[in-house]
């Protein structure tokens, strides 16, 4: 099925409800005979609009029932919505919080020291990163010096200083190189999918056989199977450029040459020793198919979250408004998922969700509502 | 005719919530939901200009509409019929159901809500739990989290349609 025709499916589906809701909440005051008329007219305007509205209604109905089964008490409740960073605990989220401690402790030292060196971006990630079946490693590649990462039994997360995150499968190794020119990557063999962090002074490159990608701020993953190389693009553009011979200075990393494809989001393109294939659309659920089937957070800010999701999608959720952005959350998702934690965002306060093509905006309505808020 | 939807708007207004669904379940289980919903529809679009202007309440009218069409689907198969014109007694039978296979659904159905209802923002899920099972009324629930009667209502729309959404991907 087309994705830009399911994706506008599931935004009529979600006005549906929404307008659904919004005149069954109306009803509980008599209605206007302007509001009869244009509720009747809603009804006539589609049978969808009709079978939303019997489904909110015996929604309604379960309501109180499943109200009902809250222990909670109302003064709590209260107390819950009153702090100022809501923690919202999640079915799995008792699971992931131990597994992430040992993490945390086993790095202390080295992490404060990180900190020290305002590596605090990382320490976010780390965070972040503390995924239930995913080992979580904290990486500061120190100048001119390599380092190497390899996956072999589990798939590994690596934070990087540079705010870049990278997801490394299993059997798979990658050299990083950081100087203050260039920030290069050598994917040596397996899967790796990067989120790479923002640095307009310094270019990431990454080199995969013959061939250095250049990203231009974007989410893609790197396959090196036997049968040859695969780059997809999730979200923004690479450029793949031929590579050159390594520079004389003994830098073994090569540089990049001839542009030879520009990707963007949502296509693919194979590279082997004799060139490259055409560049054509991607199965993107497959390529991320390795990736952790979840995705838990724990308190951490939504722009992060946003984030971890993109790397599953052509549409990328985009937080707009700082407050919002650096709010921060805990739970657990499907990672295939995005629209349940849309779902989640449009329920707080003040949030907008607006659709576009190819992203999907999360605004903070930070202007005062009106009192007439039509529906 | 007139009168008659007079008294059922009295009546649903009361009794809203159990006689809703109460002919879902029948739809559920004795009729293809989305024929009813296609003939509910089709009925709605017949009516006439004037006759609109004069439907008190559109909503006690659709489901009287779905009512009829459940009795007479019931007729024509010539299951037991629903009882007679009384919605009186049609009431009745809302207060002792019989489907267990229906009620076990309803029970499952009111789990996997009361799971998503912990999955709202603290103040949408505070708002929603506050009133529908402390019946708080929204004056009351907007006093206590020291917001305003509107936000209240926005929130318990925003609490109920994202449950609809996720509720949806069951199905």
């Amino acid at each position: 099925m087309n994705e830009s025709t399911h994706f506008d499916a599931v935004r009529q589906a979600r006005r549906i409800t929404e307008q659904a809701v919004g005149w069954y909440i109306e009803q509980q005051e008599p209605l206007s005979e302007r509001q009869r008329a244009a509720f009747l007219d809603w009804l006539r305007a589609s049978p969808n609009h009709v079978a939303e509205y019997f489904a909110v209604v015996q929604m309604h109905g379960d309501m109180k029932a499943a109200a009902a089964l809250k222990q909670i008490t109302a003064t709590e409740l209260v107390e819950q919505a009153r702090r100022d960073n809501p923690i919202v605990m999640f079915p799995h989220m008792e699971k992931a919080m131990p597994e992430q401690r040992p993490v945390h402790s086993k790095r202390s030292t080295r992490s404060r020291h990180l900190l020290a060196g305002a590596a605090s971006i990382a320490a976010l990630a780390l965070v972040w990163l503390g995924m239930a079946h995913w080992r979580t490693a904290e990486v500061r590649p120190q100048q001119a010096r390599m380092e190497h990462y390899a996956a072999t039994d589990t798939a590994q997360s690596l934070a990087l200083a540079d705010g870049t995150l990278i997801h490394l499968d299993r059997n798979s190794d990658i050299d990083v190189r950081f100087d203050d020119r260039y920030r290069r990557i050598e994917v040596r063999r397996g899967h790796a999918l990067f989120d790479v962090g923002k640095d307009p002074a310094r270019p990431m490159l990454v080199n995969v056989g013959g061939h250095v990608l250049q990203d231009i701020g974007t989410i893609f993953e790197v396959r090196r199977d036997s049968g040859g190389d695969t780059l997809t693009v999730i979200s923004g553009r690479v450029r793949v450029l031929d590579a050159q011979k390594a520079s004389s200075k003994g830098d073994d990393l090569p540089l990049p040459g001839v542009a030879i494809a520009d990707l963007s989001a949502g296509q693919q393109i194979e590279l082997d020793a004799s060139g490259a294939s055409p560049v054509h659309p991607a199965q993107i659920a497959q390529t991320t198919a390795w990736l952790p089937a979840n995705i838990s957070f724990e308190h951490e800010t939504i722009a992060n979250v946003a984030r971890s999701f993109n790397a599953y999608t052509s549409t990328p959720l985009e937080i707009e408004g700082e407050q919002l952005a650096q709010k921060r959350i805990s739970g657990v998702f499907h990672a295939d998922n995005p629209q349940a934690f849309v779902a989640y965002l449009s329920t707080l306060p003040n949030v907008r969700i607006i659709r576009d093509a190819d992203r999907i905006r999360v605004v903070s309505a930070n202007q005062t509502e009106t009192k007439s808020g039509h529906l | 005719m007139r009168e008659r939807h007079a008294t059922w708007s009295a009546l649903f207004a009361e009794k809203r919530a159990t006689l809703s669904s109460y002919f879902l379940r029948r739809v559920a289980h004795r009729w293809d939901a989305q024929d009813l919903v296609q003939e509910v529809y089709l009925r709605l679009l017949r009516i006439e200009p004037a006759d609109a202007a004069n439907i008190r309440s559109p909503e006690a009218y659709l489901f009287t509409v779905a009512a009829n069409l459940v009795k007479e689907h019931a007729l024509l198969r010539q299951q037991q019929p629903l009882g007679s014109d009384e919605l009186e007694q049609v009431v009745e039978q809302l207060v002792s159901p019989t489907n267990l296979e229906a009620d076990m659904d309803s029970q499952s159905r009111q789990q996997r809500l009361g799971a998503l209802i912990d999955r709202l923002s603290p103040k949408c899920k505070a708002v929603l739990i506050m009133h529908y099972r402390d019946e708080l009324s929204y004056r009351e629930i907007a006093e206590r989290m020291s917001i305003s009667t509107n936000m209240v209502k926005k929130y318990i729309v925003k609490g109920l349609a994202a449950c609809r959404q996720r509720m949806a991907e069951y199905e």
